[in-house]
């Protein structure tokens, strides 16, 4: 088998990495195809940073159900909240296993939970810990995870769902977008009887672990997609992993993550969720799949992503030597419309094209405008260029762009002007 | 595949010739007329909104929820009210200013807020899926330049603006608009994936109409006064105003109210987002009628849904179906316009029938606002409101 060469090595450790390093596409670069993906797939680092200090469920607890104190609630939310999204920030920043980061931040947007509305960043950050442990993973062990997760039982108000008063929430999110992916596949009814079923799935007051409370849960028997019987929650998440759109709904969202933003094709969507079904919600198995396959890399697909906020700033200072003069990296993604940790909905982020509107291209280009700004100073210059990639001009424009530029290039000599040039140009902003 | 074999398929062609027509920024006009969209997300509901205050049904199945006859500001027509906190608007209604419609829905209602939004703000029937929005059937035919202008405070949704035909922007407001544009380059549309198509387009839309508010908007933000609008509404009410002053040559704003799904505690929080619309909405129209704009003006809230008329346990209410959405200016016809809903004949989810479609007010406005007679609502009877 061919050497992948520089252009495709570029192309998979930019749709698989958080931005393109160019000792990674070096190494890439003489590999074959299929050794540079399970490279990719394999090389994992579960290590991470110690995290900040967050109120336990517990303590915060007696606050919830007071009125009185739902301002310490909120300060408390918001200061852990940014304290925790910064740590990820950073971590995604210097973390030498950035696939995993990448596809921790997949399933966070496919499972997302939100800060402000949970008010326990405690919760969000075992969340977090979950969606990291199962990321490359089993994606059935993941449902079932995130069923019971207390940060998804607080935002979607499972905990609140008892046998007297079910509530349909979760319940209508579980099959509208974490497996069957559209209305057309249930009916309400089918929500009613699986919030039902999810009846009693709580948290416990002392741990804030999950906790199940057989005297809430409703015994009754219940019809759910067509079966009958007295389902428990465990039940009805069987019932889904064994339908077939569940596998295809993770499909069609890796096909919106690395292939591009049009409508997902369903003849190439419809196999990997065959893929992933028959190797019984294996990720690493549809992951592979995927990378390997002729869509991914199609010319035609080449610049047809649009890089999130994460990918933007975080990816341009791991592989370029910027740095932003304060660290409010989480601010500023979330300026641009990611906020970590705080979706804008239990659809997540909506991605693909909606990443660019007249609104985040002007905070997107301010950001990478103030990234690159700093190092023109003559200071800079030597300590920059001992950063940067012993290569060719040509090489450095494949490098940095997935398409030719759009803007014309300077005609100045200089590698800081070119590589400022680079970054600025519209096509930058495009994998 | 390398750079070469690659870049045979990226045609890197303008495809300007593609694309709507720009070129205005120098003699783009105000329009005749100015339609202000208000989003109200998260299903508002309509029965405490515009309240059926002597309707038994509605007392018995709102047990803590329904709002007293006592409480209600009462239009003096079919023994419908309006909710205490919308009290500045009860002066556009006594105007004559004020258009309720009634029973608003679709067939087949949809629960979930993603689907039904959609819906909305394409105009589709409830089994299809459309990607543009429902403006892109009307203002391309017209007008040239500019068609529409989103604010909100994180710049996202463009809702029924969101097209590739249409020239619509969004932002958080003017002033950052102009400050933040000033370094954006103009750049030619090219088409070599949808990802650059809708990137580049983006761009130039920045670009030209970073242009026309510098042009028209340098001199009065800069005497602007101190806010007096509260609450995120409130702000972007009052920068839709700046513009319309300023006479930028949009047709159309769109502005969001977020906060209305409320699935337990709903008296405070109800009573929270009406007062943030009743004071974002009454303020806004002071100040058109302070500048002789008033009769120009169009407002017309939306939402997903209504909420189910029988409250739950958690003192809130669940995703429904048909609910109450107004309509108000200077020339608009006012009234209460549709059926209310019959509130004892309910569906299997407890939802009642819809009575009007939404799309006869997207019919309307297509025919009676912009003067547009092919649209795809040829079936939806206008309202008379205008």
């Amino acid at each position: 088998m061919g050497k992948l060469g520089l252009f495709r090595a570029r192309h998979l450790v930019t749709r698989t990495s958080i931005g393109a390093e160019w000792e990674t596409i070096q190494r890439y670069q003489n590999l074959s195809l299929r050794d540079a993906i399970i490279h990719t797939l394999n090389s994992v680092n579960y290590n991470i940073p110690r995290a900040p200090r967050t109120s336990s469920w517990a303590k915060t607890l007696g606050n919830r159900n007071s009125m009185a104190r739902q301002r310490n609630m909120q300060r408390m939310s918001k200061n852990e909240g940014a304290a925790i999204q910064t740590w990820w920030a950073n971590h995604m920043l210097t973390t030498k296993s950035p696939f995993l980061e990448r596809m921790t931040l997949f399933w966070h947007n496919h499972f997302p939970s939100n800060i402000e509305h949970t008010k326990q960043p405690s919760a969000l950050l075992e969340q977090n810990y979950t969606l990291r442990r199962h990321a490359l993973g089993n994606y059935g062990d993941l449902l079932f995870a995130i069923s019971k997760d207390p940060a998804m039982l607080l935002y979607l108000d499972g905990y609140k769902n008892v046998k007297q008063d079910p509530n349909e929430n979760f319940a209508r999110e579980l099959l509208e977008l974490f497996t069957l992916g559209g209305t057309q596949y249930y009916s309400e009814r089918d929500i009613k009887e699986a919030a039902r079923a999810f009846t009693g799935w709580s948290i416990d007051d002392r741990t804030g672990k999950f906790r199940y409370r057989r005297e809430l849960h409703d015994e009754g028997i219940k019809t759910f997609m067509g079966k009958r019987g007295n389902f428990d929650g465990d039940d009805i998440l069987k019932i889904l992993l064994r339908h077939p759109r569940t596998a295809e709904t993770i499909a069609e969202k890796m096909w919106r993550e690395f292939i591009n933003t049009s409508r997902p094709n369903p003849h190439h969507t419809r196999r990997w969720a065959q893929i992933f079904r028959q190797s019984n919600y294996d990720i690493k198995a549809l992951l592979m799949a995927v990378l390997s396959s002729d869509p991914f890399w199609h010319p035609s697909n080449v610049g047809g992503l649009i890089k999130s906020p994460v990918e933007l700033t975080i990816g341009t200072m791991r592989a370029l030597p910027y740095r932003l003069r304060t660290n409010n990296l989480a601010h500023n993604l979330s300026l641009m419309g990611q906020s970590l940790f705080a979706h804008p909905s239990v659809k997540g982020w909506e991605g693909g094209e909606s990443w660019i509107s007249t609104q985040s291209l002007m905070r997107r280009t301010g950001i990478l405008t103030n990234l690159t700004r700093g190092n023109l100073r003559q200071t800079n210059d030597a300590r920059m260029m001992a950063h940067m990639p012993n290569c060719s001009d040509e090489e450095l424009v494949t490098w940095l762009l997935p398409v030719s530029p759009l803007s014309p290039l300077p005609t100045e000599p200089g590698r800081q002007r070119l590589v400022r040039a680079l970054v600025l140009d519209p096509a930058y902003q495009v994998s | 595949m390398d750079r070469r074999e690659f870049l045979k398929y990226s045609s890197l062609i303008s495809a300007a010739g593609l694309l709507p027509e720009m070129a205005f920024a120098a003699n783009g006009r105000s329009p005749e007329k100015i339609v202000v969209l208000v989003e109200l997300k998260g299903g508002n509901d309509g029965f405490n909104t515009l309240v059926p205050y002597r309707d038994d049904a509605y007392k018995k199945l709102r047990p803590t929820l329904h709002l007293k006859e006592s409480k209600v500001l009462k239009l003096g027509q079919g023994d419908m009210g309006l909710h205490p906190h919308l009290k500045d608007l009860m002066n556009i209604w006594n105007q004559g200013d004020m258009a309720w419609v009634q029973g608003i829905g679709y067939p087949q209602s949809v629960l979930s807020h993603f689907r039904s939004m959609d819906i909305w703000n394409s105009g589709s029937n409830a089994n299809q899926v459309i990607e543009d929005g429902w403006l892109t059937h009307v203002l391309p035919s017209f007008k040239q330049g500019l068609h529409g202008i989103s604010v909100s405070k994180d710049g996202s949704s463009l809702g029924p603006l969101h097209s590739p035909r249409l020239n619509s922007v969004s932002m958080q407001s003017p002033r950052m608009f102009v400050n933040q544009s000033r370094t954006i380059n103009d750049i030619t549309p090219v088409s070599s994936t949808p990802a650059l198509a809708h990137l580049t387009q983006t761009q130039h839309q920045l670009y030209e109409v970073g242009q026309q508010l510098r042009a028209k908007m340098t001199r009065s933000l800069r005497q602007q006064k101190r806010t007096r609008s509260k609450g995120v509404l409130g702000h972007s009410l009052e920068s839709v105003a700046q513009m319309i002053i300023a006479g930028i040559d949009s047709p159309v704003y769109k502005v969001t109210q977020g906060g209305f799904d409320m699935h337990s505690g709903q008296i405070g929080r109800h009573n929270n987002v009406l007062y943030q619309v009743n004071h974002g909405l009454s303020r806004f129209a002071h100040t058109m009628k302070q500048n002789g704009l008033w009769d120009k003006i169009v407002v017309v809230t939306y939402s997903e849904f209504g909420r189910r008329i029988a409250e739950n346990r958690g003192g809130g209410t669940d995703h429904g179906t048909a609910s109450a959405q107004f309509v108000m200016g200077g020339g608009i016809r006012g009234g209460l316009y549709g059926q209310h809903p019959n509130l004892e004949r309910l569906d299997v989810n407890g939802n009642v029938a819809h009575t009007t479609d939404f799309r006869q007010v997207y019919s309307t406005l297509a025919q009676r606002i912009w003067r547009q007679h092919q649209h795809p609502w040829k079936a939806h009877r206008p309202i008379p409101f205008v």
